[in-house]
């Protein structure tokens, strides 16, 4: 590892969190403005993250403060691997452990809602995981390697051209990950949903501020893998993230009583077979 | 103030509890999240648990069976808390008060910080009164 790989590491872990807050916040102005509303300031994230910080509450149990910590060591890890152009399929499993850990802290938890908030987070990792996958050995394929530098620097080409089957396929992954659809899971600041708040309910105080912020590391890292479909200048990956994040809040707000049973029954399914397609299609050219 | 002092004020999340209201005050309070008035410009959230509730929203009056609730809540919050009072029956037990199964008004079972009168209260005065609570929290944050 040379010098400047190690500087864009350590620009990866404190930039995404900080990135991943400014999306939350967009998130939350632009969803406001769709409902006829003002919304809160952009830093609204950042204060509430702060406030949670100041909170001081016993755990519901012991083990979760270790199940957050893991998750947010385990999300801030994907994004250090994605800057310092590391494998994408590490990048892709540490996310996925990531996910995992938070929900084994629900499951520690005494609550209902948070022990079927965590049931159901299973179900949404197995729904989504298998579609990111296929979606990035399709970028994999075309650009001949599996480092995130290969991907970004594939051809002159935007990755889109020879892929476009998954990009209901990534728009399924960042609909997932900014927890807001489907209503009876999503554990968002938004009141569609039915189990309180999820995975979330048994946080709280300091270990639910680490859980935001391992967060907003995890949906920078989708957006960056979304971003390779155009990554022919930063401008451009930029605005692929902007695109997916602003398509996947407008379905967000059009469908929002989506079940967890309408996504493991249809839209996974679907996306899956959508992205292998396109897959196969790459590997017959 | 340091930022996480700040971000106490910025950041109220509400907890709602009906304790033995005719539902108006609670219609009223929901109305206060619509886009109508948009509660979340202040970066106020209304949440259904209150290990996440910064501010806890009390209407309708207090009976022995319903107290015990109250006060399991209100101890589940982590401080600083702040608890409003909502509408006449909240306030004092309205028109309720001399009933046989009433104790009277929130403040029998918990400290209250703020009243908002009326019977239903208005939205915007729900409104205020979350914000006065707020100028109060500041008072106390700036003091410690």
């Amino acid at each position: 590892m040379n010098l400047t790989t190690f500087y864009l590491a350590v620009a990866g872990l404190i930039l995404a969190p900080l990135l991943g807050g400014l999306v939350a916040g967009v998130d939350r102005v632009v969803t406001a403005r769709l409902q006829s509303r003002m919304g809160p300031p952009l830093m609204q994230p950042f204060y509430d993250v702060g406030k949670l910080w100041s909170k001081v509450i016993p755990p519901a149990s012991n083990w979760q403060g270790l199940f957050v910590r893991w998750a947010l060591v385990a999300s801030l890890a994907s994004d250090v691997l994605l800057a310092a152009g590391a494998d994408v399929l590490m990048c892709f499993f540490v996310q996925a452990a990531s996910a995992s850990f938070v929900a084994l802290g629900a499951f520690c938890g005494s609550s209902p809602y948070s022990k079927l908030g965590a049931q159901r987070e299973l179900f949404q990792l197995l729904a989504y995981e298998p579609v990111f996958l296929v979606a990035i050995l399709c970028m994999a394929k075309v650009s001949g390697a599996f480092d995130a530098y290969s991907f970004m620097n594939a051809s002159a080409q935007p990755l889109l051209f020879k892929m476009p089957l998954i990009v209901p396929g990534l728009l399924f992954v960042v609909l997932v990950k900014l927890r807001k659809s489907p209503f009876d899971i999503s554990a968002s600041h938004h009141m569609h949903q039915e189990v309180v708040r999820g995975v979330y309910t048994d946080y709280a105080g300091r270990d639910f501020a680490l859980l935001e912020i391992a967060h907003w590391a995890d949906v920078v890292v989708v957006l960056w893998i979304c971003s390779f479909l155009w990554a022919t200048s930063v401008v451009s990956m930029v605005a692929t993230a902007a695109v997916f994040l602003f398509a996947a809040l407008v379905i967000d707000n059009v469908s929002a009583r989506l079940t967890w049973r309408h996504m493991l029954k249809v839209v996974a399914p679907i996306s899956l077979v959508l992205a292998t397609a396109n897959l196969l299609w790459l590997y017959m050219e | 103030m340091s930022f996480l002092k700040t971000s106490q004020i910025k950041s109220p999340w509400l907890m709602h509890f009906d304790c033995g209201s005719c539902n108006g005050c609670d219609i009223e309070t929901l109305a206060c999240l619509t886009p109508v008035y948009d509660v979340e410009r202040f970066g106020i959230i209304n949440v259904g648990n209150p290990r996440h509730a910064d501010v806890l929203v009390v209407t309708g009056t207090v009976n022995p069976r319903n107290a015990q609730i109250l006060k399991n809540i209100y101890s589940q919050m982590p401080d600083p808390k702040l608890v409003i009072a909502v509408g006449a029956c909240g306030c004092s037990g309205g028109v309720f008060r001399d009933a046989p199964n009433v104790l009277g008004g929130v403040d029998k079972v918990i400290p209250v910080d703020v009243y908002v009168p009326g019977c239903p209260a208005k939205p915007e005065a729900i409104m205020d009164a979350v914000v006065t609570g707020l100028g109060k929290l500041k008072g106390i944050l700036e003091a410690s």
